[in-house]
């Protein structure tokens, strides 16, 4: 069967420095993948190479199975994307920015449905209406994930997704990872929590100076251990 | 039966028209957010409106004046006319306005309006002289330029289309935006062209709006609207392009900006700047003093030189009068008007080569305009508008013509020593611009 997201012996470059070398993963449909590791190991570049913003040195990736440097836009179009600081536009209101970029998505949705959206991610009502750039980081967070939801994609990538939220979020965010899986969506999220990656993941890959150097998965109904995968993160990151 | 390739290509092209329309109304009411834009559209039309109030302030005084010069012309000459008693004195002291009423279009480019004299009182003397005495109305507009729609058009217009588009890519880099952006958009076509397609045809028409109520107004043709339409979109487009290959440079907005300033100092300014000193060393003009003085000098050495001389040099280029130029008198009127004529006569070398300047100057300034959409841009406003330096020179010839025909009108009287009869004067003729 297909693997909606798969990286075969990826390896990419940025400014001429290797980044990722001949990683291979791939995510079933309704998995939650996370990919774990420190600063500059080469997580961020593995979801924009998905999106087809960076073009592999080698290797091959592949969104429901076709390689992305053949259709970048069909790609794009099956993924909705959380970057890490969820950058919308400050002049516009929570509703406005939704509008906005479902619009640009090309995605018809129905007001009442921006609503919805907004209240699973639990954004005050009253701030809906104002712009954004009175927000805290974790409101603007919020809306992005809303937007996330309402794009309705097959995929979802998400990059340091509970960054700027406040511990109640968090848990109610991987909640809502957690029945977005259940609901069929394929998810692959890139952290340096890894509390939040275990709690969250089906699986759990360890990313190191570009390469994937460790994998951890759930098994009877359980969580992934917080402290294997802590004692793992931490020996790699001092070795 | 219709090709099943050409109905997939009319179906992908409606439905590429539809997906551009849904883009651009998306960009629209973005654009309605953006205060920034909005400011420096509102600015271009506020512009617009104050370049055309201007130009129209501008040509109506022209209008005005014209008015009251052709009415104070017939009371004048009336006057003049009114105590004379031969042919000599009402040839001498009767003064006829010549003058080139502006287009209707001349208030969106007043160009050479500004440098070149648009309207003389010549009489029958030596023309040259008359033509290239007169001061011209708005000299020191002739050196700074005049804030018409055409400068507005070339200069002013790409700074603010600079300064809506520079920054649509690096704002978004800088802001992290740039690949939620496209990520979302799915390719950069149906974000970036959009939303740089409104910002343009937003500021085309803001732009445009004034212009074309004040070409209604001013009574404009329909044609000469659509070609400056057409010049406007055109020069638009160009420094899209422009816009959009330097903002591709992975860069910051800052960095940007002064790229695309000092690219439009280069194209609006400092090409214009050299090529117009380029064509000056290239095309030396004879000033128009020397041509008044050698006209001058030659009608006053007139005076001390042999009147036979003078009547025989007059022949040669009047043989149709050989038989009626003898001079008995110290002073005759024929004489006087036949030396006249002979400075205009020596003083024609100089004209021609000023002329054949001057035109050889504005052939290669539309040839060096092509490096300059600034100059392209004004030149074509200009030429529209009637006052590019065709048009001045084509004054000038008309001048020249009503000239003869005074002359025309006047010789046979003088050379025949008809009598002076006051009737005869209602057949003076008279300049029709």
């Amino acid at each position: 069967m297909t693997s909606p997201l798969e990286a075969r012996s990826l390896s990419l470059n940025r400014e001429g420095n290797a980044v990722l070398n001949g990683v291979s993963f791939a995510v079933a449909e309704g998995e939650v993948f996370a990919l774990l590791g420190g600063n500059g190991a080469g997580k961020s570049s593995t979801l924009l190479a998905f999106l087809g913003f960076l073009e592999p040195s080698g290797g091959e990736i592949l969104v429901n199975g076709k390689s992305v440097a053949d259709d970048i836009a069909a790609a794009r179009s099956a993924i909705a994307y959380l970057p890490e600081a969820a950058a919308l536009y400050g002049h516009m209101t929570a509703y406005e920015n939704l509008n906005y970029f479902l619009d640009l998505a090309g995605k018809s949705v129905k007001k009442a449905d921006y609503d919805d959206a907004l209240n699973r991610v639990a954004l005050p009502r009253e701030a809906r209406s104002r712009r954004l750039q009175s927000y805290s980081k974790g409101m603007r967070q919020k809306t992005a994930i809303a937007l996330a939801l309402l794009r309705e994609t097959p995929i979802l990538l998400l990059d340091e997704p509970t960054s700027g939220l406040d511990p109640v979020a968090i848990d109610e965010f991987h909640d809502l990872v957690k029945d977005l899986a259940g609901a069929g969506q394929t998810i692959l999220m890139v952290t340096h929590d890894v509390y939040g990656a275990c709690q969250v993941a089906d699986r759990v890959g360890l990313l190191r100076r570009g390469q994937l150097v460790g994998s951890f998965a759930a098994e009877n109904g359980e969580r992934i251990d917080t402290e294997t995968v802590h004692a793992a993160f931490a020996e790699r990151e001092t070795t | 039966m219709v090709d099943t390739g050409l109905r997939c290509r009319i179906f992908c092209s409606a439905e590429g028209a539809g997906l551009m329309v849904r883009d651009m109304l998306r960009e629209s009411r973005f654009l309605v957010k953006d205060r920034g834009a909005l400011f420096w559209l509102l600015l271009a039309f506020i512009l617009s409106i104050i370049s055309v109030a201007f130009g129209i302030a501008e040509v109506r005084d022209q209008q005005r004046t014209i008015a009251e010069l052709v009415q104070e012309d017939r009371a004048d000459r009336a006057n003049a006319l009114e105590g004379q008693e031969d042919w000599g004195g009402a040839a001498y002291y009767a003064f006829h306005l010549t003058y080139a009423p502006p287009s209707e279009f001349a208030f969106a480019a007043l160009g050479q309006r500004d440098s070149s004299p648009w309207k003389h009182r010549v009489r029958m003397l030596a023309l040259e002289g008359q033509i290239h005495e007169a001061d011209t109305r708005n000299a020191d507009f002739g050196l700074v330029g005049r804030f018409d729609f055409a400068f507005l058009a070339a200069s002013v217009a790409p700074l603010l289309l600079i300064l809506l588009l520079y920054d649509l890519r690096a704002a978004e880099r800088t802001a992290r935006r740039h690949d939620l952006l496209l990520a979302t958009a799915g390719s950069s076509k149906s974000l970036w062209l959009p939303r740089a397609l409104i910002r343009v045809m937003a500021l085309f028409f803001l732009l445009l709006i004034p212009l074309w109520v004040a070409s209604a107004v001013e009574g404009a043709s329909l044609g000469v609207m659509i070609q400056a339409s057409v010049v406007l979109l055109g020069t638009l487009l160009i420094w899209w392009l422009i816009i959009e290959l330097i903002s591709r440079i992975d860069a910051s907005s800052s960095v940007l900006l002064t790229a695309l300033v000092g690219l439009w100092l280069a194209l609006a300014i400092v090409i214009p700047a050299l090529s117009k000193a380029a064509i000056e060393t290239r095309q030396p003009l004879p000033k128009g003093g020397e041509i008044l003085l050698l006209q001058r000098e030659t009608v006053n050495d007139a005076w001390d030189m042999p009147k036979e001389a003078t009547m025989s040099a007059f022949l040669e280029e009047h043989p149709e009068w050989n038989a009626h130029a003898t001079i008995e008198q110290p002073f005759e009127w024929k004489w006087y008007y036949a030396f006249q004529q002979l400075g205009d006569m020596k003083a024609e070398p100089l004209v021609a080569q000023y002329r054949s300047a001057r035109l050889a100057r504005d052939h290669e300034a539309g040839v060096f305009a092509f490096l300059s959409p600034t100059s392209f841009v004004e030149r074509s406003f200009e030429k529209l508008a009637g006052t590019d330096a065709a048009s001045m020179i084509a004054y000038e010839e008309s001048v020249r013509d009503f000239h003869a025909q005074l002359r025309a009108f006047h010789y046979p009287k003088l050379f025949k020593d008809e009598p002076f009869d006051r009737d005869l004067l209602e057949g003076l003729p008279a300049y029709d611009p």
